[in-house]
């Protein structure tokens, strides 16, 4: 009995698969989809459909009893079928050798990200993304298994369209990108040599396709808030907390009914009377909202491809006068000359707003209000009772009113720049097998960095308005000539060589002016020349080039034995003169066990593949001109007379030469029960050796510290990575489950001295590279104990710490110990999604648990002297004897040992996102001419679970190794989006 | 070859050792050893080493560094700004021992300049080891220029670092100039030298260094800087600290400071210490005349009583000229209460008007009472509120938050030569040329008409009269804790005078703590570069 019945097929993403083959199984009878994904067919009882489509798994359904069927096959992108981007080409996963994670587009439009890199956080094992600051504009930390340089940069590489870049991926319009892959152990990464020493990550932005021309939009629009408002303390709190550090000292008489007007003025007084708790934290804060607009065009021709795209992003901060707009404009153009010859661009400009930040150059100089909003007086009136705002609040000569700061036009920090990326190619098809490639990646890049600082600022607090401003030009060029040749030998022996040489040159001019008494406030940072005083004038020119040779052998027997050797010759100007080049040579096997005649037969192991490789990779990552002995200016004056001087400034070392990290990695990959199950396991040891080290010297040598070659680090880790189809009903419900697991230690082995501990430098042997070494807070003298208090020279009330070495006194040589150590136990990322029918559900979990921070946040705005407001921690008085912080002191601008009340736990959980989205049904959509429609609402980052930020009142402690005292607020933001596709 | 030449690094916008092998790296070199200068004086921490924890100055309202004046255990090894000054005087000391090497071979060079510079190095490296021995006692004594690094330092004995120090300066004495141009003012003297040995044979005297005949040289090369080179004390008291005439005859040796932001770096910010926080009273703004009050630095009752004994103050004009008393109202808009008279009226004043005035001795509440403003009596002075050095003040300054002042520090002058000759000769109990020394500078002190009244006899020229005398001639101009320390009276006087260092102080406390960067980065840490006792 045959009868029809009628579906539609779509791919794990829920987007319809048009032309996917529908056939029944056991017959040669089927269909195709239409462009809706939906089909109908005739089917026999006890049917079985088999659905198979380009780029998808090959999948079987019962049909059963039902009549309409929502079919969904799995994208090919989680199996081990997908060809993944390798350095200087492509290569099936299943031959892979080397430990690379890969992240589609799926999971980077999935996130309203404004950072090519925040897709990177949570979604590959063994990158550690950390976004701590909230700031418009604000850039991400990314480290690929940890550290492994005390001195040099621990920056992976990052190379777009085959171009590696200088200057960073923070310009990129994520919503360009089409993958990411993230090479980690030293044979992925040797093919770049010395510039992968810290990882890879190489970005493959969208190409056009032959076919059809389609036109996309991808809009979103959202609203951010603070996630909470730091705790600091209220009227009534601070005014007791201003007795309390009077009372410390004995400046404080509960006794006379006077003691509070002799203490407070008139303001305070006032507020206390009318239990005023000023909230200057609500003048400086404003609902921010962050916005998308993305127009893309793709399409072609056999011979000619293009993708065209155009975005708009705006994110505004929650902090007034705090925003970040970029305009970027890509062409991504291929065309095939003749059968043998094709040449292609991408081509990507950029032009960006950015309010707020600091200077580019000097990393300083941001607009960053928040620290004079926690210390401001609470008792406080921002504002007479004309609504005029009142520049002074109280008397305190240092602390203006917050209020003023985001006044408009009372504090100017605005960065713009322009970049320009190119990555240019030409390709000859000498003959079958032999390919020529050519890559010319000129990157222009433009900044200005304008800094306006009003009368009515704080920085100036009355004083003539100051001004200054940044340049930079950067220009860096890759050339890279490549050859490769592909053959088969005997139908089995697959080889595969590529040669390359390349040079990378860099340029980085920068300028700047700086001026205090700028006329007129309108003038901003616009008319420097006018001003009174010209502060300082600066121009600067920093060079730096590399040239490498390299060559890589990959061969396999039939796809079951897998051989990677790769060979680097690295040669860099940083270097001394006789040690400019260094080799890096690495070798990786692999073993497709599932291809093996034992394992053919087992059904439910889809694939199982192990991988081993060994390599060195060398790290460049010094400044230029670190070899050479340079003077540096001094400023003096003889009467009126200018006396600008040169002295020795750094002591140069022409020995230096490269870092060098030799990696061990034994990987598994694999897939079970048709790719239920899949993911794969890494173990590594990374052994880094010459390391080049900053070797601080004692004052005595007139120097501060010199670089070397000396020492060693190691880092050893596990990552774990885990797919998983949780549920896969007929009736298309559907929960997957993508979790990643990673934990590195990172620890020195060697230093100067050999296994000697460098107390100097606070670091240690078998410590991480920053070691948190310090005297150990054990908690607070109490009453009790004043005898004993006053034995080590301490009052009740103030901290106590431990006596290591119990000689009845604490000194530094004897009393301080390793605290703890930033290095994480372990981080994790979670994404579950949920799909049924037109509906998808994902949430995305993100922790770090078991690291030491160092708050400088704490630092600043606990330091309990009874002047400026504090955040509202747990104080010591003699009515309550904690052990949690001392008794606030007015004689002391921060207590006694406290820079042992900065440490906290690093531990927190993130729900990072929150995204529910809903495919609008194609018959719908395709009314309103669209051939898909994709509604969503998304939560960012609604809830972080952390004790620093609930008991001890701290900010964001996602973080390395310290909160500064400059971090922004966490924020919270909701937003709708729609992709379209026409 | 073009390959080899693609990675060749050549610092184009920074300038490489090599410039000292030509003249004019050789004079910038030279000149950047005066810049080390800056590093100490003009800086917060010359004052907190000087001023703080005497027996003539404690702590007043505000300020990171009061343990410095409380001498309590946070005052350690790892105090920043002691980190930063024993730093600053080493790269100082070893580029002045780079140049004094190369000077032979460089070319251009005249033996006549080539002497005058390397005389030059040797007087600031003295200069810089004089502060050092001072402050830490045993230091390292480094007289050989770093080419590569070292960690194998150790402390020289006391005695050998003032033997360098004395050998050098003797060692410039002939080759340094009487004058120097204009275009040089600044510059090392012969005159800056003689004063140099004279203080520090003075002070070597009662050290563990001390030799016979220290306090003989100490009054030689005090008498030939008197008369050799024309030095003359200005005519009034108040002339020697006047903003305009601070290269007047009677400075000798000064640390330069300028009016031109890209020459003044980070200027003489000395005027930021000493004020009383005048700018929140009923009246009164913060400006540009009177200052950025951090009031860090409170005359104690001593520095008022004693030493500027209110008895002699209608005779020596010094406690006058010395401290600010008035006030000019610059606020009119504000009014209202009085803050701190206690007489509880309210006050309406307009631009110009006294506002604020410290009578330096008792009123009674009547007679502050009868007065348009406020009055700032003895009883009342507090932590923020106190008669106000005015030494320092800085009106030149282009606004109201400037920071970088462009007074000169005064390292010598004339008058305290004088006081050094007097204290040499007390020492060598010729108490007439004591007198003869110090009644010169009382002379000058005196009010118009008062001259004779101020002089001093023989018999009255002892060390109690000399050590009050310094500080009424040199209050707050960097010499008071070095003087208290060479007079051994260091604890006593702080004990005594000091109620906030009183309870803490220790002999321990008459050196400096070594930075503990210095000890923990040399080669065997605390036994082979050891911590001053007690810290």
């Amino acid at each position: 009995q045959e009868r029809q019945v009628s579906g539609r097929v779509t791919g794990d993403d829920t987007q319809p698969i048009p032309g996917a083959s529908v056939a029944i199984k056991g017959t040669n009878r089927g269909t195709v989809t239409n462009a809706e994904g939906r089909f109908t067919l005739k089917v026999p009882a006890d049917a079985i459909l088999v659905v198979s489509s380009v780029g998808f798994q090959t999948r079987e359904f019962p049909v059963g009893n039902q009549n309409s069927l929502e079919l969904v096959i799995p994208s090919t992108t989680s199996s081990l079928t997908e060809v993944v981007v390798v350095g200087y080409g492509t290569q099936k996963k299943s031959q892979l050798t080397g430990a690379i994670s890969s992240v589609g587009s799926k999971e980077i439009s999935e996130l309203p990200i404004t950072n090519a890199r925040q897709a990177l956080q949570g979604r590959v094992a063994g990158v550690d993304v950390v976004q701590s600051s909230s700031q418009p504009g604000a850039g991400v930390s990314v480290r690929i298994r940890g550290r492994r340089s005390i001195n040099a940069s621990n920056d992976p590489l990052y190379v777009v369209d085959g171009i590696p870049l200088s200057g960073g991926i923070d310009d990129m319009n994520p919503n360009d990108i089409a993958s990411m892959e993230i090479l980690k152990d030293a044979s992925a990464t040797a093919i770049y040599g010395s510039r992968g020493a810290n990882g890879v990550v190489i970005i493959t932005t969208r190409r056009g396709t032959p076919g059809k021309m389609t036109v996309t939009y991808d809009g979103y629009y959202g609203v951010s808030s603070t996630l909470g408002k730091i705790d600091v303390m209220n009227g009534a709190q601070f005014a007791e907390y201003k007795r309390e550090s009077r009372r410390a000292v004995g400046q404080y008489d509960d006794s006379d009914p006077q003691a509070d007007s002799k203490l407070f003025e008139a303001v305070e007084l006032d507020g206390i009377a009318k239990g005023r708790t000023t909230d200057y934290q609500s003048y400086i804060l404003r609902t921010g909202n962050i916005q998308s607009h993305q127009i893309g065009i793709q399409g072609g021709s056999e011979k000619t491809q293009f993708a065209v795209s155009g975005n708009y992003f705006k994110d505004v901060g929650i902090i007034k006068t705090q925003d970040f707009t970029r305009y970027t404009f890509r062409v991504n153009l291929d065309h095939q000359i003749n059968k043998r010859i094709k040449v292609g661009t991408s081509t990507f400009a950029v032009y960006s707003i950015n309010n707020g930040a600091n200077s580019f150059l000097t990393n300083s100089n941001g607009f960053a209000p928040l620290g004079l909003t926690l210390r401001e007086n609470p008792l406080g009136k921002p504002y007479d009772d004309n609504g005029n705002l009142i520049f002074l609040p109280t008397s305190d000569g240092l602390q203006s009113n917050p209020a003023a700061e985001v006044v408009p036009g009372a504090n100017i920090a605005e960065t713009k720049t322009v970049r320009i990326f190119n990555s240019l190619y030409g390709e000859w098809n000498i003959v079958d097998g032999l390919k020529y490639r050519f890559n010319f990646g000129p990157d222009f890049t433009n900044r200005r960095f304008g800094r306006f600082w009003g009368t009515y600022t704080n920085a100036r607090r009355l004083g003539d308005p100051s001004a200054l401003t940044n340049y930079s030009m950067g220009f860096n060029y890759t050339l890279e000539n490549i050859l490769t040749y592909t053959k088969t030998f005997k139908g089995k022996h697959n080889l595969n060589v590529t040669g390359l040489h390349s040079i990378q040159r860099d340029n980085y001019e920068t300028g700047g002016i700086n001026v205090t008494g700028v006329p007129a406030e309108s003038q901003s940072f616009y008319s420097l020349g006018q001003a009174q005083i010209i502060s300082g004038v600066s121009t600067g020119l920093s060079q730096w080039t590399l040239q490498s040779f390299m060559a890589r052998v990959n061969y396999d027997f039939n796809e079951k034995y897998l051989l990677t050797v790769t060979g680097r010759y690295d040669g860099s100007s940083r270097f001394g003169a006789d040690s400019k080049y260094g080799f890096f040579p690495s070798v990786a096997l692999g073993w497709n066990m599932s291809s093996e005649n034992f394992l053919k037969n087992v059904s439910w192991i889809d694939q199982l593949k192990l991988r081993a490789s060994w390599g060195t990779i060398g790290n460049t990552a010094i400044d230029p001109y670190s070899t050479q002995t340079l003077l540096g200016r001094t400023i003096y004056a003889f009467g009126t007379t200018a006396a600008y001087g040169y002295r020795p400034a750094t002591i140069g070392n022409s020995n230096l030469r490269w870092e060098s990290t030799s990696t061990a990695n034994v990987g598994l990959d694999y897939s079970f029960a048709r790719g239920r199950i899949a993911g794969s396991f890494e173990v590594y040891q990374a052994n880094t050796f010459d390391l080049l080290l900053s070797d601080q010297l004692p004052g005595t040598n007139g120097f501060a510290s010199v670089l070397r070659n000396v020492g060693k680090t190691q880092n050893r880790g596990i990552e774990v990575t885990l797919s998983t189809v949780n549920i896969d009903t007929r009736g298309g419900f559907r929960w997957t489950t993508d979790l990643q697991w990673t934990k590195n230690d990172e620890k020195i082995v060697e230093l100067f001295n050999g296994k000697v501990d460098d107390i100097g430098n606070s670091r240690f042997i078998g410590k991480p590279i920053t070691a948190i070494y310090d005297y150990n807070k054990i908690g607070i003298w109490q009453t009790a104990e004043a005898d004993l208090a006053t034995k080590y020279q301490r009052k009740v009330g103030e901290v106590k710490v431990e006596d290591i070495n119990g000689d009845g006194k604490i000194d530094a040589d004897h009393d301080r110990k390793v605290i703890g150590s930033q290095i994480p136990k372990f981080t994790a990322g979670m994404t579950n999604r949920f799909s049924f029918k037109g509906f998808d559900l994902s949430f995305f979990l993100y922790a770090r648990v078991g690291s030491t921070i160092t708050s400088g946040f704490h630092q600043t705005f606990n330091t309990l002297a009874g002047r400026y407001n504090n955040l509202d921690i747990d104080y010591w008085s003699p009515k309550n004897p904690t052990n949690e912080f001392p008794r606030p002191n007015k004689d002391q601008e921060s207590p006694v040992y406290s820079s042992t009340l900065r440490y906290f736990s690093g531990t927190f959980l993130k729900v990072r996102n929150i995204n529910l989205g809903y495919n609008v049904p194609s018959t719908i959509a395709s009314k309103l001419k669209m051939s898909s429609l994709r509604l969503y609402v998304a939560a960012q980052q609604p809830f972080i679970f952390s004790q620093y930020r609930s008991k001890y009142k701290g900010i964001d402690n996602e973080t390395f190794d310290s909160v500064n005292e400059g971090q922004s607020y966490s924020t919270r933001q909701i937003l709708f989006g729609i992709n379209a596709k026409f | 070859q073009s390959c080899k030449n693609l990675l060749d690094e050549n610092p184009i916008s920074q300038v490489g050792s090599q410039y000292y092998n030509t003249l004019a790296g050789f004079e910038s070199g030279v000149r950047s050893v005066y810049s080390t200068l800056r590093d100490y004086y003009g800086r917060e921490i010359s004052t907190n080493l000087t001023v703080f924890g005497t027996d003539t100055y404690t702590m007043g309202a505000d300020g990171s560094y009061k343990y410095m004046n409380q001498y309590t255990s946070q005052f350690g090894s790892n105090v920043d700004l002691l980190t930063n000054l024993w730093n600053a005087f080493y790269t100082g000391i070893n580029t002045a021992n780079i140049l004094i090497e190369k000077a032979p071979d460089i070319p251009g060079l005249t033996d006549a300049v080539r002497k005058q510079r390397i005389a030059e190095m040797k007087f600031l490296r003295a200069h810089y080891y004089f502060l050092l021995v001072q402050n830490w006692g045993p230091v390292a004594l480094e007289l050989k220029g770093i080419t590569t690094p070292r960690k194998d330092y150790k402390r020289a004995p006391v005695p050998d670092i003032y033997a360098a120090i004395t050998a050098d300066l003797e060692a410039a004495l002939p080759d340094l100039p009487a004058t120097v141009p204009s275009t040089d003012y600044g510059r090392a003297t012969k005159g800056a030298c003689e004063h140099m040995l004279a203080k520090v044979y003075l002070t070597k005297a009662t050290s563990e260094a001390a030799a016979a005949d220290d306090y003989t040289k100490a009054a030689t090369y005090a008498k030939n800087t008197i008369a050799n080179y024309g030095y003359k004390l200005n005519a009034d008291y108040a002339q020697v600290h006047d903003q305009s005439n601070q290269q007047s005859s009677e400075i000798i040796f000064a640390c330069q400071y300028t009016t031109d932001a890209l020459t003044n770096g980070s200027g003489n910010e000395t005027h930021l210490y000493f004020g009383m926080e005048y700018d929140v009273q009923v009246g009164m703004k913060r400006d540009i005349q009177n200052g950025r009050p951090f009031k860090r630095y409170r005359p104690t009752d001593y520095m008022l009583n004693v030493i500027f004994n209110p008895a002699d103050r209608s005779k020596d004009s010094r406690y006058k000229k010395t401290f600010k008393d008035t006030w000019y109202c610059n606020n009119p808009a504000s009014t209202g209460a009085s803050k701190f008279d206690k007489t509880g009226k309210s006050f309406t004043f307009t631009a110009g008007d006294t506002a604020i005035y410290i009578p330096g001795v008792e009123w009674t509440l009547d007679q502050r009472k009868a007065k348009p403003y406020q009055v700032l009596v003895p009883s009342l002075y507090a932590a923020n509120l106190f008669p106000t050095l005015q030494k320092y003040l800085d009106p030149l300054r282009p606004d109201v938050t400037y920071q970088p002042g462009s007074r000169d520090v005064f390292i010598a002058r004339l008058a305290e030569t004088y006081l050094i000759l007097a204290e040499a000769s007390i020492k060598l109990g010729k108490a007439q040329d004591a007198a003869d020394a110090i009644n010169v500078v009382r002379r000058r002190a005196a009010w118009t008409g008062k001259e004779k009244d101020m002089e001093i006899t023989a018999a009255q020229a002892t060390m109690d009269f000399l050590m009050e005398e310094r500080e009424r001639e040199l209050a707050g101009e960097l010499t008071r804790w070095y003087d208290l320390k060479r007079w051994g009276i260091l604890v006593e006087r702080v004990k005594k005078y000091n109620s906030d260092g009183a309870p803490n102080i220790q002999a321990y406390h008459n050196l400096r703590p070594i930075p503990q960067t210095q000890i923990d980065r040399t080669t065997g840490g605390a036994s082979a570069f050891p911590q001053n006792t007690g810290y």
